[in-house]
């Protein structure tokens, strides 16, 4: 017969509070994203910076061609893989590891085609003189989609590492879920500054 | 973690209202332009703590009650030691380093940098930590 007082002690220890406690590694992306979301603000005062100098001194801008109907098909495809990639979190979410892959790996595509057609636009200015040494325009329109190009790069780089993993363990744990979860957070956060960006360098001008 | 969230939604609101007076003050959209991307920083974390306040539940810290025990429990897996992070800084150091003496390191340093992040990223899914 068990004493009184351990009963007793039993008893006290029992929370009011649920067992479930916030992810660390989900909270921790999120403040990360708000830092790296600084990090595009630095590129956004420098486009409105020298976009306001240059007008004060008389030159043109944008100081390109820019193809606005090829980068708004680029921009949809960027779009459609962020929602591809949160059906690929659903699923996750539930375990399901085969559906979690056809969408990672469909959303890898997706993105792969968005950088792939960056390239292609890089390729098209360069040849018409657009280079990042021949004008102040030349400068930022480079360093903010490139700086975005390489956070999508890195994204892609991700995504392989999240498909890795699914592939190197035996079952699908909770920490796979978790690490498929925050990659997505960092993918849609890279789709809304390329919505930013776009709307910044194409549309307002 | 209601308070947290509300603590980064104000900062927010603060943001958003100094933004309004800023722009009506200067008409120049750098600062307008910075100190909205300002919300954003403040509210994705607002809302996000108060998106996850809403999913958990009420945690120890949203009581005045609560001790430092019933805090207790389960936080998330933490590295005890691993040599990857040194072998992932000193491949980017080298990569940026490349910038500066030529393309040949920058690529060796590119190489590096991917092949310690897979070391660093499958640590726990190989050898005595595969499951």
């Amino acid at each position: 017969m068990l004493p009184v007082a351990t009963a007793s002690a039993i008893t006290t220890t029992t929370t009011p509070y649920g067992s479930r406690r916030p992810n660390l590694v989900q909270v921790g992306t999120i403040v990360w994203l708000s830092s790296e979301l600084m990090f595009f603000a630095a590129l956004f005062a420098m486009y409105f910076t020298i976009r306001s100098v240059s007008l004060g001194q008389g030159k043109p801008w944008p100081d390109a061609h820019l193809d606005i109907p090829y980068a708004t098909a680029n921009t949809i495809i960027l779009v459609l893989s962020s929602v591809t990639c949160q059906f690929g979190v659903w699923a996750a979410e539930k375990g399901q590891v085969k559906k979690l892959r056809f969408w990672y790996i469909f959303s890898f595509i997706l993105g792969a085609i968005f950088v792939a057609g960056q390239l292609n636009e890089y390729r098209v200015l360069v040849e018409e003189g657009v280079t990042l040494a021949s004008s102040a325009y030349g400068s930022v329109f480079y360093l903010t989609t490139g700086f975005h190009g390489l956070h999508v790069t890195g994204g892609l780089i991700a995504f392989l590492f999240i498909l890795g993993r699914t592939y190197a363990a035996k079952r699908f744990t909770h920490e796979q879920a978790t690490s498929a979860i925050v990659v997505s957070y960092y993918w849609h956060f890279v789709d809304v500054v390329w919505i930013g960006l776009f709307a910044t360098i194409y549309i307002i001008k | 973690m209601k308070i947290q969230g509300w603590m980064f939604v104000l900062c927010g609101l603060f943001f958003a209202a100094v933004d309004v007076v800023y722009w009506f003050w200067s008409k120049e959209p750098t600062g307008t332009a910075v100190l909205a991307i300002s919300v954003g920083l403040a509210l994705m974390i607002g809302y996000y703590l108060l998106f996850t306040a809403r999913r958990i539940g009420d945690q120890p810290e949203d009581s005045k009650e609560a001790d430092i025990s019933d805090g207790a429990g389960e936080l998330g897996f933490f590295s005890p030691h691993s040599w990857w992070p040194l072998f992932v800084c000193l491949s980017a150091a080298l990569t940026f380093f490349g910038f500066a003496i030529g393309m040949w390191l920058f690529l060796i340093g590119v190489f590096a940098t991917v092949m310690s992040m897979i070391g660093f990223v499958f640590q726990y899914y190989r050898g005595n930590f595969s499951h």
